[in-house]
């Protein structure tokens, strides 16, 4: 039976946002193709063995919890995520997770957060929100309208090498400014939307398991259709109420 | 008394006079208008009144209630806000209404449900007495931001308000931790035992310690992040308890029966309501008529006798049937009806989830996806369908899809009078579980078609 072993990092801190709602989503389409999934939690303090996965997963947090988290972060967990990126793993991060990928985060105090450098990004600290339901429009996906609940007061930019996740249809995105949303390197889905964002992207969401299955297995996949009504009505209902 | 202040209060009498002449709801409106005339036209009115604030992000509405009955059954006159009111605006009102033009109250005391954002402002005007934490759990995250800043806002309250008794959840140690070095006279109330026999596992909004950021270690849990914990790095533990529930005796659909200690002798109290989020609302109702001294049998009376609020476990009898409505609005509260039901329910019955995404409701709906609605396959037969409605209602029924329910036993209403129609048919009994402007609109529905009372008429 075709299986991925899935890293869940920090489902104790970086879970504010109901983004585990993405683990579950994946290990649902997986079951209802007669295929597995073995989630993996990995918490502040555990040792990352990035070998050990195929895909990993990483949500958004708070920011009393950001400080437990990200001196875990630094040193070795960092490093090994940063090796995962170049040999191709796949990741799925959100909000916080997103911004961990990056090469550092400038607080609003001024003060820079060296961060894993994986993917050449930076996040500015600001002291406003963008808060509010959004909806982009992946290139890489044929026009695919993927919607979602960003809030954030970090502004991202993303650097040489990096393509944006999709276009800003409407809402902010990484930053407001540049119409661009998410990260896309090599086999990283990086994103700010919450909702969870999986569940009702599922175009989005079997685009990353066939990923992590083609470079597992090395061959080509070709996910069987699935009943998805309650996610594509999900998904219409909030295009039609935000592009009218 | 300023001049300003008086036309404040007329304005506000009459707007609200002209809203009821025309049979419209509006609780915050009249307070709005009061507020912009003379911002400090609270302050004037609460003078002289002895106010019980009740705050926290869960049980707010349950626990005034309660304290309300307590009040009753000691014979003392007071007033309260009803029906969510519970901003600046609202509570303005409620004072004003209660009042003569001058802005001498009528009544003695003033039981005042406070939103937590709202605290800090009130609390500006109103000297509280007596102060009500019920606790801390991450709430609608669009509004709030985060934990943080929804304690830095009570922790405000509670320094404006340096002559209260304050009671406060001991078993909650993001509540505990609002009045660490405040020289309040404190009652911390708590359960000294675990609630449930299977919890429903859900995240923790509070894992790592308050002060030094070490993983708390927990003698038992009673739900959520509540329980008996405590740090082995810097001590920080959850404190004793002077009103405190020793045991569960016996649950079901209507009720808890628990052994409550308020002094010395232990008693027997039934909670006329179900659930052990109620258990803590009973708790912290009796912490805070402790505390103004009511005898203790009355308390146990009026916690006894007690009928739910608006929306909040509320009976309606339809068609022959109990249809009972139980507000869900963030993940804790949510995960609690979940656990009340999958430990309660015994019979065949007919779930109702109604999902809007206004401010009222947070118009971030992800949270959806951290209720454990997994657990409700649990009740196989007993529950063969669940009808889902609302704005949001594709992401709910969506997230039952991905809860393992099969799709045949859920059903998408989108309209409400559709769907009353068919709650109406149903033959057994009933649980509607709507998000909070869903309440309001759906009650209105249920009181039109069967003539209940409107509760602006309360």
């Amino acid at each position: 039976m075709d299986e991925l072993k899935i890293c869940y990092l920090y489902p104790d801190v970086l879970n504010l946002f109901s983004d585990s709602g993405n683990v579950t989503c994946m290990l649902k389409r997986l079951e209802w193709r007669g295929m597995k999934a073995d989630v993996t939690e990995v918490p502040v303090g555990a040792k990352l063995n990035v070998n050990d996965y195929d895909l990993f997963f990483i949500g958004g947090g708070q920011d009393f919890e950001n400080g437990v988290q990200i001196s875990d972060f630094f040193g070795e967990k960092s490093k090994e995520i940063k090796k995962a990126v170049e040999d191709e793993k796949v990741f799925l991060a959100v909000c916080t997770g997103y911004q961990l990928l990056g090469n550092y985060y400038k607080a609003t105090d001024g003060t820079q957060y060296d961060l894993s450098g994986a993917v050449n990004f930076h996040t500015i600290g600001t002291k406003d929100r963008f808060i509010g339901n959004y909806c982009f429009e992946s290139e890489e996906l044929s026009g695919l309208k993927i919607v979602g609940f960003e809030n954030h007061a970090g502004k991202t930019y993303l650097s040489d090498g990096v393509k944006p996740l999709g276009k800003v249809l409407t809402g902010n995105g990484n930053n407001g400014e540049d119409m661009t949303e998410g990260a896309r390197y090599k086999n990283v889905f990086a994103s700010y939307a919450h909702g969870a964002l999986l569940p009702k992207n599922p175009v989005l969401a079997d685009k990353i398991l066939a990923t992590a299955l083609e470079r597992k297995y090395n061959k080509k996949f070709d996910l069987s259709p699935l009943d998805d009504t309650f996610e594509l009505n999900a998904n219409k209902y909030m295009v039609d109420r935000l592009l009218g | 008394m300023k001049l300003r202040a008086v036309i404040a209060i007329i304005a506000c009498k009459i707007t609200k006079f002209l809203i009821r002449v025309m049979k419209k709801g509006g609780t915050n409106f009249p307070g709005k208008i009061a507020v912009k005339i003379c911002p400090s036209v609270l302050g004037v009115m609460a003078r002289g009144v002895t106010t019980i604030i009740v705050t926290g992000t869960n049980g707010k509405t349950t626990t005034s209630r309660m304290i309300e009955q307590c009040l009753v059954e000691a014979g003392v006159s007071f007033f309260c806000n009803k029906s969510g009111a519970n901003l600046l605006t609202g509570i303005t009102n409620e004072f004003a209404q209660n009042s003569n033009i001058f802005g001498k109250c009528k009544k003695k005391y003033a039981v005042i449900e406070c939103d937590e954002a709202a605290f800090r402002h009130v609390s500006k005007y109103v000297d509280a007495k007596y102060i009500v934490v019920t606790n801390i759990f991450r709430d609608q995250v669009d509004r709030f931001v985060e934990l943080e800043s929804t304690m830095s806002g009570i922790r405000a309250g509670i320094e404006n308000s340096p002559n209260a008794c304050i009671a406060i959840n001991a078993d909650c140690s993001l509540t505990t931790s609002l009045v660490k070095g405040v020289n309040n006279k404190i009652i911390y109330y708590g359960v000294d035992c675990p609630i449930y026999k299977d919890l429903v596992s859900e995240v923790s909004d509070a894992q790592y310690c308050i002060n030094c950021k070490t993983e708390y270690n927990y003698e038992y849990k009673t739900y959520g992040h509540l329980g008996k914990y405590s740090c082995p790095e810097c001590g920080y533990r959850r404190p004793d308890t002077e009103v405190f529930v020793t045991e569960v005796v016996s649950s079901d659909l209507d009720s808890t029966t628990v052994k409550l200690k308020i002094s010395e002798n232990e008693k027997l109290l039934r909670i006329n309501l179900p659930g052990g989020y109620n258990v803590y609302n009973a708790l912290s109702a009796a912490a805070v008529a402790k505390g103004m001294n009511l005898d203790e049998d009355k308390i146990i009376t009026a916690l006894s006798s007690f009928e739910c609020g608006f929306g909040r476990m509320e009976n309606f009898d339809i068609g022959g049937k109990n249809v009972r409505m139980i507000l869900i609005k963030n993940p804790a509260g949510c995960n609690q009806v979940l656990n009340f039901l999958t430990n309660t329910v015994k019979e065949k019955c007919l779930f109702v989830t109604i999902v809007n995404d206004r401010i009222s409701d947070g118009t971030d709906i992800s949270w959806l996806w951290d209720a454990n609605f997994e657990k409700l396959e649990s009740l196989g037969d007993n529950l063969p369908m669940i009808y889902v409605g609302g704005a949001r209602a594709d992401d709910m029924a969506n997230r039952l899809k991905y809860a393992g329910r099969s799709l045949d036993k859920i059903r998408v209403i989108k309209d409400d009078d559709e769907l009353l129609e068919e709650i109406d048919k149903a033959k057994e009994d009933v649980f509607i579980m709507p998000t909070y402007s869903a309440m309001l609109s759906f009650r209105e529905k249920i009181s039109k078609r069967y003539n209940l009372k409107s509760y602006w008429e309360n």
